[in-house]
């Protein structure tokens, strides 16, 4: 495969991905959040079963135990963008990728060594 | 794995800013001497390439869900540990400041837990691996999988000393859960390993990884 080719087919791999990505994801807290939610007691560390409640509270907590209560309004949180439900989700992955391939690209091509 | 603020005092998390800041020193003067500039396009498709895949959750039981963390791979397909950190931490920036995925105060811990510890094990265990092994798939395989199950266990440590968990039993769930996610770190780093690889097979520095 020549240069171009494998240059074009991974950056449409990698936005066949980010736009699949919401339809396919599992909502489920992912392996972190899980431990600190069986931790705090609003699961069980090998159950399906949230409390919703009782996982609201534990957020609470842990701010109170680190002092840590920082926070940050992200433009896009949790990759939604307002009103556009699973497509802004998609939109919010592409734009994503996009970014970060455009920032690796530019960065990458200032710092690299020229034979 | 990504950890909020709330996880960290700041104290702590200005530590680990520190060291990751260090590391990120390190993973530019990597770019600087040993980035050649036709690999340039290959470390930005692999960074959105990641990007990417780290959106996608992927259930595992116990009501629990986890996504591909992509150091290894990083680290193996351009050589360097310090790769894996330089494309991890344009992620992580990316996922932070425009998504809130991981929190801004405690940025530097995941960049060390996911960029420096998961390139480093991947690497390194990659290496080790193929003298072992002699075949990149297998080798890839088992170094992904170590390189989230060790970082996973590391988080677990991090977050005793921040006093959110206690040291027992959190890398007892961070450990059994980060095992099966391994797995799917596994997974798709060999195949894409193997999709690069079978594309360009020029593009992976001394097939058997070792003589490099």
């Amino acid at each position: 495969m020549d240069n171009k080719t494998f240059i074009y087919t991974g950056v449409i791999i990698a936005l066949v991905i980010a736009v699949a990505a919401p339809y396919i994801a599992s909502s489920n807290p992912d392996g972190l959040e899980s431990a600190f939610f069986g931790i705090y007691g609003a699961k069980e560390i090998q159950g399906d079963e949230m409390n919703e409640e009782m996982a609201g509270n534990a957020e609470e907590e842990v701010v109170e135990a680190t002092g840590n209560d920082y926070s940050f309004e992200s433009p896009f949180p949790d990759y939604s963008i307002e009103g556009l439900l699973k497509t802004g989700e998609s939109l919010a992955i592409v734009i994503g990728t996009l970014l970060v391939l455009a920032i690796a690209f530019g960065l990458g091509k200032v710092l690299a060594r020229t034979e | 794995m990504h950890i909020p603020d709330a996880f960290i005092p700041i104290n702590q998390a200005i530590i680990y800013w520190i060291i990751a800041l260090i590391f990120i020193a390190l993973s530019l003067r990597w770019a600087r001497k040993e980035l050649r500039e036709e690999k340039v396009p290959l470390v930005a498709i692999l960074a959105a390439g990641i990007f990417a895949i780290q959106a996608v959750n992927i259930p595992i039981p116990w009501g629990t869900s986890g996504h591909m963390m992509g150091a290894a791979l990083a680290a193996i397909v351009l050589g360097s540990p310090f790769a894996a950190i330089f494309v991890l931490t344009l992620v992580l920036i990316v996922q932070g400041v425009i998504f809130g995925d991981g929190g801004l105060t405690v940025m530097g811990a995941n960049i060390i837990n996911m960029g420096v510890i998961g390139g480093f094990v991947g690497y390194y265990s990659y290496r080790g691996l193929m003298g072992i092994l002699k075949n990149p798939y297998p080798a890839a395989f088992v170094a992904a999988w170590l390189s989230l199950f060790i970082a996973a266990l590391i988080t677990a440590v991090e977050m005793a000393i921040a006093g959110t968990f206690p040291l027992e039993l959190g890398l007892i769930s961070m450990g059994l859960y980060h095992a099966v996610i391994g797995i799917v770190e596994g997974g798709i780093t060999a195949a894409a390993l193997y999709l690069i690889f079978t594309a360009r097979p020029d593009i992976l520095p001394g097939k058997t990884g070792v003589s490099a």
